[in-house]
């Protein structure tokens, strides 16, 4: 007994602590999700979740990171709750308790700024799939790279959609109206609408703030009405984009057309509570399920099977983060922090597996956003098969054989 | 040795353990976690001034909070002013709009009370978020404010490491621990006790139940906005709906509610209990299952009002002294 408790004891236990060191040394890259799981975005942490877990599946079962001998991804998540100083107090734990070689998230661009600062602190490559905030890769951090195309760009590619809408169809646009969420999003959108406005010879004649959670947007739409604008620029959640576009079908509101900012438009709820009040809307997104790229509907097809719902332009910046990631760590063959930041620097995604995206390449620039992220423009319209969301824009996307309908048919 | 000793050598024991505690505790994790603990003690300790001692419930502090990280981040960012001084700024500014609200509310009761100050939180964050200028202040609606981690150094409030915030929120935690006793021994505060409890008996003695409890209010206010500050300098972010939410108001009543209302010892021991089964039930389930965590919190907070009412403080200060007791019969026994 004594020989078993002095020698097979220990023995037992430094093989296990050096093959546990072994294992956890050579085989795992180990990725920190901070994301939010509960709380007011938890849906959109969900989905953030499932496209993250399919593509490490996938990644996986085709031999891992084959320069790092088959290195297999190993995700660890952490709730943000939407919270600054929850995600900050992840980044900590995740980064010096967990040892985690790489972080993403966070969504909430509230989130993202001070999560970042920690990680840029560490030196920890930081791959923000999406937040759309400008202010993230403007705050000079070298260890910061976003997947998603940033705000500044979604509102331009808007209004040169609408430029090119004018000149196809041959119809003068003149009065604008602004009516967006009172957040963080909306106030970042409207700013750059005004400047936009301004440049481009539009007038403004309605610039509306309203709460998300408002269960009555009647006064907004009373104002829209008496403004009489041409074209309407939305910023919403769920819950409002549906109120909204129900309360202006009831009041018969009279507009050349409508454009949303993706979110609460293209949430997978809108359509269904819409219906035909929905039809002609126009709306920007980063990625939609009849984007002509191989891979593209097959990915959508598995996610759909596997979670219920169709993938979201979202969903599908969280999935590609993971191939971009990849990509990097095949070519870093290390699990230094710098050297897979100085890989990511100097990604080149341009096809494999994974690249489902709408354009050519992932490719960062110096601030660490990926210069290509583009966005398109789709129609909700019936073609024969019900009301779905068709591309339209840029007009080399445009789905064949579709004719957008501009300006909107008085209803 | 007898009780005063023995209660002497346990509170030397415990600042001992506390001001030590960052050379054994060397994660940056869990001193991130401790440093919100402290932080929430300390809140709730100045809530536990009004809410505790004068005995109403309110629920709006998250606004003086507001208040301080505001005001000291604005004259930080703009005029570079350092945030220590910007601390005390925003103390004065929190300390008048605590009396600005105190005067109409303290004459309502009970739940009336509470909404009022709810009200007057919720309104003040709904202002924020909606204007980007007060005159010349930048405050930036909803995008809130961020701090850039430049000039580190004490002047400026800020470190690379997290033992100096430690230090500094342990500090603001045994100063306003000390504050609260003084307080409870004084005139204050037997009148702020008897005005919570019977309001009409007091008045009928001769005691300026009012007046009392706007002094309450007043101190209350001018140490949660100094908080304010702590945490703008602590995450480098500020923005409306982390600090001036209502889950912020919400956590430190609780606290109190947990701990023991009215007591000094309660928002130490609430904040103790409640901040580790939240951080630790979030790091523990919050992947595998969401939202467990605010489960877990809601369900410590459902038994211990159930079975004791008054705090977790009675039963605890029951058993130390039962402990002491032992103690001090066994050595002189012997």
């Amino acid at each position: 007994m004594q020989i078993l408790r002095r020698i097979v004891v220990p023995a037992l236990a430094i093989s296990l602590i050096a093959g546990s060191y072994a294992t956890g040394h050579a085989e795992n890259v180990k990725i920190g999700n901070i994301i939010p799981l509960s709380g007011p975005s938890a849906t959109l942490g969900q989905q953030g979740k499932a496209a993250r877990e399919m593509a490490v599946e996938e990644i996986n079962a085709a031999g891992g990171i084959k320069s790092l001998g088959g290195a297999k991804f190993e995700l660890v998540f952490a709730d943000s709750e939407s919270k600054p100083e929850k995600g900050v107090a992840e980044a900590e734990r995740l980064i010096n308790t967990e040892k985690v070689n790489v972080l993403t998230g966070c969504w909430n661009s509230a989130v993202t700024y001070p999560t970042t600062a920690v990680a840029e602190r560490y030196g920890i490559p930081f791959v923000v799939p999406v937040s759309v905030s400008d202010k993230i890769t403007d705050q000079g951090f070298k260890t910061v790279f976003r997947i998603a195309a940033k705000d500044s760009w979604w509102t331009r590619d808007q209004f040169a959609f609408l430029k090119d809408m004018e000149k196809e169809f041959g119809t003068k646009v003149e009065r604008l109206a602004f009516v967006y969420e009172n957040g963080d999003w909306g106030k970042g959108f409207a700013g750059q609408w005004k400047k936009l406005a301004e440049a481009g010879g539009y007038k403004v004649v309605l610039d509306e703030p309203y709460p998300s959670t408002a269960t009555d947007l009647s006064p907004v739409v009373q104002k829209i009405r008496r403004a009489k604008p041409d074209v309407l620029l939305l910023v919403s959640n769920a819950a409002d984009a549906i109120l909204l576009t129900n309360t202006l079908a009831d009041y018969k509101v009279k507009l050349k057309a409508i454009i949303a900012s993706g979110g609460g438009h293209a949430d997978p709820s809108f359509l269904k509570t819409t219906g035909k009040n929905a039809q002609y809307l126009f709306d920007i997104v980063e990625w939609e399920t009849d984007v002509n790229k191989p891979g593209a509907k097959e990915a959508n097809d598995k996610y759909k099977a596997k979670y219920g719902q169709n993938l979201t332009g979202e969903a599908v910046d969280a999935y590609v983060a993971m191939y971009v990631l990849k990509d990097a760590l095949e070519r870093a063959a290390s699990l230094d922090p710098e050297k897979i930041r100085e890989a990511l620097a100097a990604t080149n995604l341009s096809s494999g597996p994974g690249m489902i995206v709408g354009y050519d390449s992932v490719k960062f620039d110096k601030t660490g956003q990926n210069e290509n992220a583009s966005l398109v423009m789709v129609q909700v319209n019936d073609t024969g098969k019900g009301l779905e969301r068709i591309t339209i824009w840029p007009k080399s996307a445009r789905r064949a054989g579709y004719t957008p309908v501009f300006p909107m048919p008085n209803k | 040795m007898n009780y005063k000793n023995i209660n002497k050598v346990a509170l030397v024991a415990i600042l001992l353990i506390a001001f030590g505690l960052p050379l054994v505790i060397r994660s940056a994790t869990y001193l991130h976690i401790l440093v919100l603990l402290f932080f929430y003690a300390y809140l709730t300790t100045s809530w536990n001034l009004v809410g505790g001692f004068a005995g109403v419930l309110p629920l709006g502090h998250a606004a003086f909070v507001g208040i301080g990280a505001y005001t000291s981040t604005i004259l930080f960012l703009q005029y570079g002013i350092s945030p220590w001084i910007g601390m005390l700024v925003g103390g004065v500014l929190a300390t008048i709009a605590g009396i600005l609200i105190g005067l109409p509310t303290f004459k309502m009761r009970g739940a009336y009370f509470a909404l009022a100050t709810i009200a007057f939180a919720e309104g003040f964050r709904v202002i924020v978020e909606n204007i980007d200028y007060i005159g010349p202040f930048k405050i930036n609606g909803p995008r809130g404010l961020q701090i850039p981690p430049l000039d580190i150094g004490l002047a400026n409030f800020m470190f690379a490491s997290k033992e100096p915030y430690y230090y500094i929120i342990l500090i603001m935690l045994v100063a306003v621990v000390v504050l609260t006793y003084v307080i409870s021994r004084s005139k204050l505060g037997y009148y702020l006790n008897a005005g919570g409890e019977e309001p009409e008996a007091a008045m009928a003695l001769g005691v300026n139940v009012a007046r009392a409890k706007l002094i309450a209010m007043a101190m209350s206010s001018f140490l949660t906005a100094m908080a304010g500050t702590f945490y703008a300098q602590f995450t480098l972010y500020i923005h409306p709906k982390s600090i001036i939410s209502l889950d912020l108001s919400f956590e430190i009543a609780f606290i109190a509610l947990i701990g023991g209302r009215g007591s000094i010892a309660g928002p130490i021991l609430g904040a103790l209990l409640l901040r580790p089964v939240g951080d630790f039930s979030r790091i523990y389930f919050g992947d595998t299952l969401p939202g467990m965590h605010l489960i877990i919190f809601g369900l410590v907070l459902i038994l211990v009002m159930h079975y004791q009412p008054r705090g977790l403080q009675e039963p605890l200060t029951r058993l130390y002294n039962n402990l002491i007791r032992r103690i001090t019969h066994n050595t002189t026994g012997r």
